[in-house]
């Protein structure tokens, strides 16, 4: 019998995330922990003060040298990530380091600040010998704040004053911009500037006070503008930021510390920062994963059926659809859907085909998984069926123990947690960035369409008897021509997604790929597909250089839907024999392993490229091959090649 | 607001390794302290005590123990 007084002790709460981040570092295992870092921040951004709490690790991780990080990372197996961001403004800015080394952080990215002086950044932007420009920074913030206009204007001040002042600090910010594009090699990032009360109230008349909002407005528009006329430069926008909550500024930090900004904002800036870093390697998540009970809609399908959910017409029910409305939204730019739930199959495909709330339905969705498995399978079966990482994948659940099983089992899937508050989900949703890209293609409007083909054609497959039967019924049409203006975004967009089919993952950005466009000494070729289920628009690109000993193939890839179709075999082919029809001598390329690309190692050689040489593998294992031109490989017979390789007459 | 709470909220805060007896150090021989430290550290205050506390003068104190007075003298009042 039990009494109460042999009852187990209560067991002590689990220490909190913050708590074991000081018990890392107290241990001096934070270096060698980085990796564990990254899901104890995730545990941090799902709570409810998120941002405090994530400055607060931050400023613990900021401490610990980058350098250390990577040695004990790569001791250990894999080493991390870097980013060296270079930080100037006007404002005294040392508070952005702790909140910008914790959202990295979450990315599993270790920061290496290099902070300017206060108020330095006209001279860091002007002189090419500033940190901006040699510090070798993937990001250059140059934090902009409502000071640095009022600071130029005479005192007392006039409306004409504060409007000459703002078209002059434009005009300043647009020439500065193209020198840093011009001189400098990362990304030059910018900002809106806010208009706070304690300025607009400095006039007294109505009429100047709407002169002095409209010029403001002038401002912002401008900078923003400076993100569509220059490359490389990204503006962030404050007002959405701002919108969310928190003091615009601190009166009192800006006084005696001259911190115009204040710390919830930049924690805010930190967070878009963050994900602009992911953006510009291409990290950035292609999968929503949902649950459906609650997540999707109000209501336990298996306990209350069909007709006791909704998504509609309650309240609650409302909030469901509403939420449904934005994952449509999503989907209808790229992101794949899919939905991860414990029900059965045919029931969920019943509700997304005829309940009469869903917003979401069948058609868009790339994978239904409804069984009773545990979802951290179900996502990497998910992975399987669309060819893609799991790490590419975001999970949204409402229940804590999904959610944990997840992070903990797949802690490359960025989790979102929701909880009972269905009028909170939507902001829960998109409290992170997870999908933002540069720019958006018409492949990636279509990307949905693009995959459900995909099991069409894999239904093919099943009822064909053989490859070479199926290859024959699917009917392929390869185009292989040089790259057009109307493709720049989507061939560079390629270099920056594709990982499998990538035989050296150089990545381009729009203005590097128009580098090689205009170089007559390059081959730049897009591969287009189709076949009897549609197009598939552009899935590949190779990138060549003519040189005296030949054509060298700098990088070759394609999009991993259209593998083993015989479309690669046709693209080399006819590399191949552009390359005799120039009378260039051979044609060379190589192999760059990473962790991803194993599987197209062997790929030259199987079209008859002899191995010339392999670096140590500590210098990467890179491969290189070369082609004598001698014997040219077949074009596989199943499919229909077109070239368009002619040079447009300039 | 004791001692202890002070302190640990400087350690948290600020992600400063402080002593318990650090709190009679002149500010200039705590390790690696900055101008900017007191202001974080009084935002910080303000935020578990939800009690605004006067900044200017703080900001002329010598040691962390002149600060925690002003502070607690803020906090009760």
């Amino acid at each position: 019998m039990t009494t109460v007084d042999d009852a187990p002790a209560v067991a002590a709460p689990p220490a909190g995330p913050l708590d074991r981040l000081r018990k890392l570092r107290a241990e001096g295992r934070l270096a060698a922990q980085y990796r564990t870092v990254a899901s104890l921040l995730a545990e941090l951004a799902h709570g409810e003060n998120a941002l405090t709490d994530l400055a607060r690790a931050g400023q613990l991780l900021s401490r610990l040298d980058p350098d250390e990080a990577v040695r004990e990372t790569a001791a250990a197996g894999s080493p991390v990530d870097t980013i060296t961001v270079a930080i100037t403004g006007h404002s005294t800015l040392g508070n952005l380091t702790a909140p910008l080394t914790a959202e990295l952080a979450r990315h599993g990215i270790v920061l290496r600040p290099r902070l300017s002086d206060f108020d330095a950044y006209l001279r860091d932007l002007q002189d090419t010998g500033s940190l901006l420009y040699t510090s070798g920074a993937d990001l250059a913030l140059v934090v902009l704040d409502p000071q640095m206009i009022f600071d130029e204007l005479p005192k007392p001040w006039l409306v004409e004053d504060l409007e000459r002042a703002a078209a002059a600090k434009l005009a300043q910010l647009d020439a500065l911009a193209t020198r840093y594009v011009e001189h400098g090699t990362g990304t030059l990032v910018l900002n809106t500037v806010p208009l706070l009360r304690a300025h607009t109230h400095q006039l007294v008349d109505l009429a100047s006070r709407n002169r002095l909002a409209i010029a403001w407005r002038e401002l912002n528009i401008g900078l923003l503008r400076l993100a569509s006329t220059h490359s490389r430069v990204a503006v962030l926008d404050l007002e959405p930021l701002i919108a969310a909550g928190g003091p615009v500024t601190e009166p009192r930090m800006a006084s005696y510390a001259k911190t115009y900004l204040g710390d919830e904002l930049l924690a805010r800036y930190a967070r878009e920062v963050a994900h602009l870093a992911r953006t510009l390697r291409a990290q950035a998540k292609k999968v929503l994963v949902l649950d459906a009970d609650n997540t999707l809609w109000d209501g336990v399908l298996g306990d209350d059926g069909p007709d006791g959910i909704a998504a509609a017409t309650t309240f609650r029910g409302e909030a469901f659809g509403q939420f449904q409305t934005v994952v449509k939204q999503l989907g209808s730019q790229g992101v794949l859907l899919a939905v991860a739930s414990k029900n059965d199959q045919d029931n969920v495909l019943q509700v997304l085909r005829e309940h009469p709330d869903m917003v979401l339905r069948e058609a868009d969705l790339a994978r239904v998984n409804a069984n009773w498995s545990p979802k951290d399978g179900n996502l990497r079966d998910i992975a399987d069926k669309l060819n893609l990482g799991v790490d590419s994948f975001v999970f949204v659940d409402d229940s804590p123990f999904e959610c944990g099983l997840v992070a903990a089992s797949l802690p490359g899937v960025a989790v979102v947690r929701l909880d009972e508050e269905p009028a909170l989900h939507i902001e829960k949703l998109l409290a992170d960035g997870w999908f933002d890209v540069r720019e958006l293609t018409a492949e990636d409007r279509a990307r949905t369409a693009l995959y459900r083909t995909e099991a069409a054609r894999q239904d093919l497959l099943d009822s064909a008897g053989s490859m070479e039967e199926y290859l024959g019924q699917l009917g392929v049409v390869v185009t292989v021509a040089r790259v057009t203006e109307g493709q720049v975004a989507r061939v560079a967009q390629l270099t920056l997604r594709t990982n499998q089919f990538n035989l050296t993952t150089q990545r381009l950005q729009p203005a590097d790929l128009r580098a090689r466009l205009d170089d007559p000494a390059y081959l730049v070729l897009s591969i287009r597909s189709a076949d009897r289920f549609g197009d598939n628009g552009v899935v590949g690109a190779v990138f060549a250089r003519r040189a005296g000993d030949g054509l060298h193939v700098e990088n070759m890839l394609l999009s991993c839907r259209v593998f083993a179709r015989g479309i690669e075999q046709a693209t080399i082919a006819t590399v191949l024999a552009q390359a005799r029809a120039e009378g260039l001598a051979a044609v060379h390329a190589s192999y760059r392993p990473t962790a991803k690309n194993k599987g197209v190692r062997g790929f030259y050689p199987s079209v008859g490229f002899a191995t010339a040489a392999e670096t140590a593998a500590m210098d990467g294992g890179e491969l290189r091959f070369v082609h004598d031109l001698a014997e040219l490989p077949a074009v596989p017979a199943h499919l229909h090649l077109d070239t368009e390789l002619e040079r447009p007459p300039s | 607001m004791t001692e202890d709470d002070f302190i640990t909220l400087v350690r948290d805060e600020l992600g400063l390794p402080l002593a318990n007896d650090e709190l009679d150090s002149e500010l200039d021989g705590v390790v690696s302290w900055d101008s900017l430290h007191i202001l974080r550290l009084v935002a910080a205050v303000e935020r578990e005590t939800s009690r605004r506390i006067p900044i200017g003068r703080l900001l002329a104190d010598r040691s962390l123990r002149a600060i925690y007075d002003r502070v607690n003298a803020a906090v009760a009042a």
